[in-house]
């Protein structure tokens, strides 16, 4: 990117960026581009149920590349992501009922508001390192549950809230199984361009530094308190988005179902098994294992969260970094043995 | 006055039981540096064994907790020494992802197993209660406080004062020199984590006894775990149970003053500021903030 040039990085290896072959530097944009046409194209082959489907992926696909930029890029297991999501639901439900504001104005307020309480907590909570951040990040999102569930004459409380989407009620008529598929591709593609521009500008590279070594990268002159909460704010600010189309899409909204732990493990686990700090990762993650899930729930209807169980226990022993990371590691060491991976980290 | 007392009672009686909950959570992450997601589960699992004793023989809670913990104990022994063993040097991600696919798979086992509804493990003394003047003191919840406070003693006494607790201690404190000194880190891990396992199985059988269970409540537990580790310390015993009984308390004072659920927001909150302001937890320092990592 054009960014990356001017960027003190490339300046530092200038032979390196120009031995750069171009499909190299342009293939991955070539590709996804190709791959959103693609997903454009396969819409009209879609039943309907197949759409709803296709459209959760996407909706995966954006969350997981959301957790990405802070657990992944950074290194903080944020823990409560879906508190995110539950603000943007919240919001969005709250402005088109109380404040009869469309659904595309308060969408991207609920962005922004997502992204301003990113900025706030993440002040103080941004401090704390490891566990106790993860922690951290779950109390703040099971209390903002707690809060929206005792706040029941602005969000219905725990009986949940009903955005009108029919007749003079509606302030946005319901966009329907075609308006949510566009709509959650194009939040997936953003959250894919955001993840890809983040990699490779000179704020991917502080956002690794402080994941490798954060007194290194302070030393180096990164700023890295500013870093860490632009990143959470960044990826609240998606996470906000997802969770405010979500929020139009079910109509009806609870405080159990926007503010659920699953959600937020579920972005965990596809950026970790698919390999985060990468782009390609999550984006991977987010497909195989949704498509897994429904897969497996279409099949085996009562064992399916215990077949998932099972194949993740693999899949983490064998694969502990991630797909993409370990094809790159074995392509660059001829090293494709999985013992090997089991042998790093075993005790 | 009654009603406090009678809360404040009643939330000291529960206290000792998540005590007891949490105890074995905190040891796991205070020794090994696990995050067990599946915790709750092996809450629930328990309750499940001492049912099954109760219902299939006829055996009183308080005979089949001992079953169902040396049930529990075996099988957190195996999952640790074939399973969470194999990723235990890699990042914390990794061990609370193989966690958490644990919790899905026992979890989803016992539904298909047991069904998701809820059971209760039914005695005749535990809905009696004693009169202390005003106050009414239930039988079954305070046999329930007496073991929860014993056992997490018992288990203070073990890592301090016997040779398995103290290889315990030192492979938590630094498992490079332990291991030196001839400790065989792999046997303590295991023996760690069964520990953590047989301890939570008895809460089960307790939370049973005292009230219902299903496979939907494991991440509540889990949850509250979590917070009381915290409160307390992680790897402090003695802290454990005073974030317990704290938790206890405020839950059932607050669910006397405060309207709806507002109480568990506050809980959150008090973990948040906990966290920022005192991150070792309430008690002292927690002993894990000294290990040196291997």
């Amino acid at each position: 990117m054009a960014t990356t040039v001017t960027s003190p990085e490339a300046e530092a290896a200038p032979a390196a960026s120009a031995a750069q072959s171009p499909v190299r530097r342009w293939g991955p944009w070539g590709l996804g581009i190709l791959a959103l046409v693609a997903m454009l194209v396969l819409q009209s082959q879609l039943y309907v149920g197949q759409e709803r489907t296709v459209a959760a992926i996407f909706m995966f696909v954006a969350l997981a590349q959301g957790w990405n930029l802070i657990g992944g890029f950074t290194g903080y297991a944020c823990f409560g992501q879906v508190v995110f999501f539950g603000i943007g639901g919240y919001f969005t439900a709250v402005a088109m009922v109380h404040w009869q504001v469309n659904f595309w104005t308060a969408l991207v307020a609920s962005g922004i508001v997502a992204a301003l309480f990113g900025a706030v907590i993440g002040l103080p909570l941004l401090r704390l390192k490891g566990h106790y951040f993860a922690i951290a990040t779950l109390g703040v999102a099971e209390g903002m549950r707690e809060v929206v569930t005792n706040l029941p004459d602005l969000t219905g409380g725990g009986a949940g809230i009903t955005i009108p989407t029919v007749g003079d009620q509606a302030p946005t008529a319901y966009l329907g199984n075609d308006g949510f598929y566009l709509l959650f591709l194009a939040l997936a593609a953003l959250s894919v361009l955001v993840g890809g521009l983040v990699s490779r500008n000179k704020f991917g590279f502080a956002l690794r530094a402080i994941n490798q070594d954060e007194d290194a990268a302070a030393s180096m002159g990164i700023n890295t308190t500013w870093a860490k909460v632009a990143a959470f704010s960044l990826s609240g600010f998606i996470t906000g988005l997802v969770g405010a189309t979500y929020a139009f899409q079910q109509a009806v909204i609870f405080p159990e179902r926007l503010f659920s732990v699953d959600i937020t493990v579920l972005m965990v686990v596809m950026v970790v098994i698919g390999g985060s700090g990468t782009v390609l990762g999550p984006l991977l993650g987010a497909v195989v294992l949704q498509f897994l899930s429904e897969y497996l729930r279409q099949n085996f209807t009562s064992a399916h969260t215990f077949i998932l169980g099972v194949i993740i226990i693999i899949a983490v022993i064998l694969i502990p970094q991630g797909a993409v990371n370990y094809f790159r590691e074995a392509r660059r060491t001829g090293e494709y043995s999985l013992l090997a991976n089991v042998r790093r980290y075993r005790l | 006055m009654t009603p406090f007392l009678q809360a404040a009672l009643y939330g000291l009686l529960q206290g000792g039981l998540l005590a007891l909950i949490a105890v074995g959570f905190s040891l796991v992450w205070g020794v090994m540096n696990v995050v067990n997601l599946a915790h709750g589960s092996f809450v629930i699992l328990g309750a499940y064994v001492g049912w099954e004793m109760n219902t299939k023989l006829g055996w009183d809670p308080f005979l089949a907790m001992f079953v169902s913990a040396a049930v529990l104990f075996a099988l957190g022994y195996l999952i640790q020494r074939f399973v969470i063993n194999l990723v235990i040097n890699g990042p914390i991600f990794i061990t609370l992802l193989l966690t958490f696919g644990l919790d899905l798979l026992i979890v989803q086992g016992m539904n298909i197993v047991f069904s998701g509804n809820y059971r209760s493990i039914h005695t005749g003394y535990a809905s009696t209660g004693l009169d202390l003047g005003s106050v009414r003191v239930p039988v079954g919840r305070l046999l329930a406080f007496g073991v929860a406070v014993l056992l997490t003693v018992a288990l203070v006494y073990l890592v301090s004062r016997t040779r398995v607790g103290t290889s315990i201690m030192a492979t938590g404190m630094d498992r490079g020199a332990a291991r030196l000194m001839g400790i065989r880190s792999r046997h303590v891990y295991a023996l760690t984590f069964g520990i953590a396992a047989a301890l939570a199985a008895v809460a089960g059988v307790m939370v049973g006894t005292v009230g219902t269970f299903s496979p939907a409540a494991a991440a509540g537990y889990t949850l509250l775990s979590f917070v009381i580790a915290v409160l307390g310390g992680l790897g402090n015993m003695y802290g454990a149970l005073l974030g317990g009984l704290v938790i206890g308390l405020v839950d059932s004072l607050a669910g006397l003053y405060l309207p709806g659920t507002w109480v568990n927001a506050l809980a959150f909150l008090v973990l948040v500021v906990v966290l920022i302001f005192r991150p070792s937890g309430l008690v002292g320092r927690a002993y894990y903030s000294a290990r040196v990592e291997v």
